[in-house]
């Protein structure tokens, strides 16, 4: 974990409300893993008080640079899309526990803005699939080739939400499943893969976050076998088995 | 004024005047792990309890436009996991550590005291009489001096390293849960736990927390902290620790001139673990003008 002044070398806009920022961090950049996150300070003044946690899109270690992709939601993230190239913000990272990144052939599954940290994934995986899904083609933040699309109003893809693609793969030839999305999403693709590859699926959550690196508690998440589990520190990737997904939603925002 | 800054408060001297408060470093072990620590004159675990706690239902913490609401419950591991699992990896701290306690009746209090007297690691207790996120806990007793004196008497019977109680700014009179805390033999009183706050959606009707109510942090908080330390600093003879509101040195340097001898720092530390060493030096530099 390391906190460093990181230079805005790129922002623009690549859907509705959607952003992309490139900073320049070669520290970081080297540092971080698919699935890892940033706590990024958009501001230096005391407000908004506490820093936005961000997955990593991507890292070029050779270029010394991170790239995020985000949905402005609120003053945090606004602040973030309006810098420009030469800003500066502080970067706190990279933290959390990313996905175990193995050899064998894996599936990805994103639902909107849960797709944002796949680009990082899949450039570190040998073989691949990828189902993306979104409420329409313009929300598809990120849409590589061959990957399969469903949108709810049918702009791009197949009509329909991303667990319609599910029976268009073979579920048992996958060694992980990398799951994505809003909460609802999530266990709805968990729910509809076959018992038998459940234990291969992992999912990365999100939550509200104060500090991102372990100690405050803020961001718990409930654990399958009671109690909590830090999103920042034991997550954000867990086994879909560790988490008690009725007290998740009950608890969603 | 000249701040002191190697303050001496009881038996426990700190490194510097900036200590981190609890429940925003958990117990030392990941800030110590990135290297964060210079700066830090001593450090204030998490609450800890008799029996383990889980903590709140999530959302245990909402952002609101000047400050931060909390409500995490005392979640911690239980005073036997503590003292098994905890504390041995903390050995050779940089900084003192204090161990924040907290209970639901006098007598626990002073039982986690007693067992955590079998470690050598830590210099002191801060009693946490005021948490405003458990039910039956620690506010009821903040507000009754009879309690504060009664549970700071118990627990002074169990150690004697440093004790300091925390005292709740939410209803009753700190200054008379100062003085208690001092009639009961406390070394010092840590002015003050976190503002009873609560944050609504009023489309919705509802809370952005769990439980309704939590505890409100912002260095918005920094004048009725500073008249809290002001005023019990001329109440009692023990030493004020000043928590809330501090953001900057400049701050830090304001709670002082109220009559603090140390400073907490804690919502400022979630936002940057790495904050400790720069008020300190920026500290230094504004006493050396």
């Amino acid at each position: 974990m390391t906190d460093c002044d990181a230079s805005v070398k790129a922002v623009e806009q690549v859907g509705p409300g959607i952003f992309r920022i490139v900073l320049l961090a070669p520290g970081t950049a080297r540092e971080s893993l698919p699935g890892q996150f940033l706590m990024i300070e958009a501001s230096p003044g005391p407000f908004p008080l506490l820093r936005r946690p961000f997955t990593v899109s991507s890292a070029d270690r050779a270029g010394g640079t991170l790239e995020l992709l985000f949905r402005v939601t609120g003053g945090g993230t606004g602040a973030l899309s309006r810098l420009s190239r030469g800003d500066s913000v502080r970067v706190l990272g990279p933290l959390g526990r990313g996905w175990p990144v193995s050899d064998g052939r894996w599936l990805l599954v994103g639902g909107g803005m849960g797709a944002a940290g796949f680009p990082f994934l899949a450039s570190r995986l040998g073989p691949h699939d990828i189902l993306l899904g979104a409420g329409n083609a313009a929300s598809l933040a990120w849409t590589p080739p061959g990957a399969l699309l469903a949108t709810e109003d049918g702009s791009a893809g197949t009509k329909g939400l991303v667990t319609c693609l599910l029976d268009r793969i073979d579920p048992f030839s996958y060694e992980r499943i990398a799951v994505c999305g809003p909460v609802a999403m999530m266990r709805a693709v968990v729910a509809a893969l076959p018992p038998g590859v459940r234990a291969s699926t992992l999912v990365s959550l999100e939550s509200r976050m104060a500090c991102g690196w372990g100690v405050c508690g803020g961001c718990a998440v409930p654990a399958s076998g009671g109690g909590f589990l830090r999103c920042c520190a034991d997550g954000p990737v867990f086994e879909a088995s560790e988490l008690d997904w009725d007290r998740i939603e009950e608890a969603a925002p | 004024m000249k701040p002191e800054l190697l303050p001496v408060i009881g038996p426990a001297r700190f490194r510097s005047p900036i200590l981190l408060a609890s429940g925003t470093c958990g117990y030392g072990l990941e800030i110590l792990e990135a290297g964060a620590l210079e700066g830090a004159g001593g450090l204030v675990t998490k609450a800890t309890t008799l029996e383990p706690r889980e903590g709140n239902r999530p959302p245990r913490i909402a952002e609101t436009e000047y400050g931060l609401l909390n409500s995490i419950g005392l979640a911690n591991p239980g005073v036997e996991a503590v003292i098994e699992k905890v504390l041995p990896r903390l050995e050779g701290f940089p900084c003192p550590v204090i161990v924040n306690v907290a209970g639901d009746t006098a007598g626990e209090f002073a039982e986690v005291v007693s067992r955590l007297e079998s470690s050598g690691v830590h210099c002191g207790y801060e009693l946490n009489v005021s948490c405003p996120n458990v039910e039956n806990g620690g506010m009821a007793f903040g507000v009754l001096p009879r309690l504060v004196e009664e549970i700071t008497r118990l627990a002074r019977s169990r150690t004697a390293r440093l004790l300091s109680v925390k005292l709740t700014p939410n209803g009753g009179d700190i200054l008379e849960a100062a003085a208690a805390a001092e009639a009961g033999g406390a070394d010092a009183v840590t002015v003050c736990n976190t503002f009873l706050g609560m944050k609504i959606d009023w489309r919705t009707g509802t809370a952005a927390l769990s439980r309704g109510t939590g505890g409100y942090s912002s260095p918005a908080l920094l004048p009725l902290v500073v008249a809290r330390v002001w005023q019990v600093s001329r109440r009692v003879g023990i030493p004020v620790i000043a928590s809330g509101g501090a953001w900057t040195a400049e701050a830090v340097l304001e709670l002082m001139s109220a009559g603090a001898r140390a400073v907490q720092v804690g919502t400022r530390v979630l936002r940057d673990p790495f904050a400790p060493a720069r008020i300190h030096a920026k500290l230094l530099e504004l006493v050396s003008e």
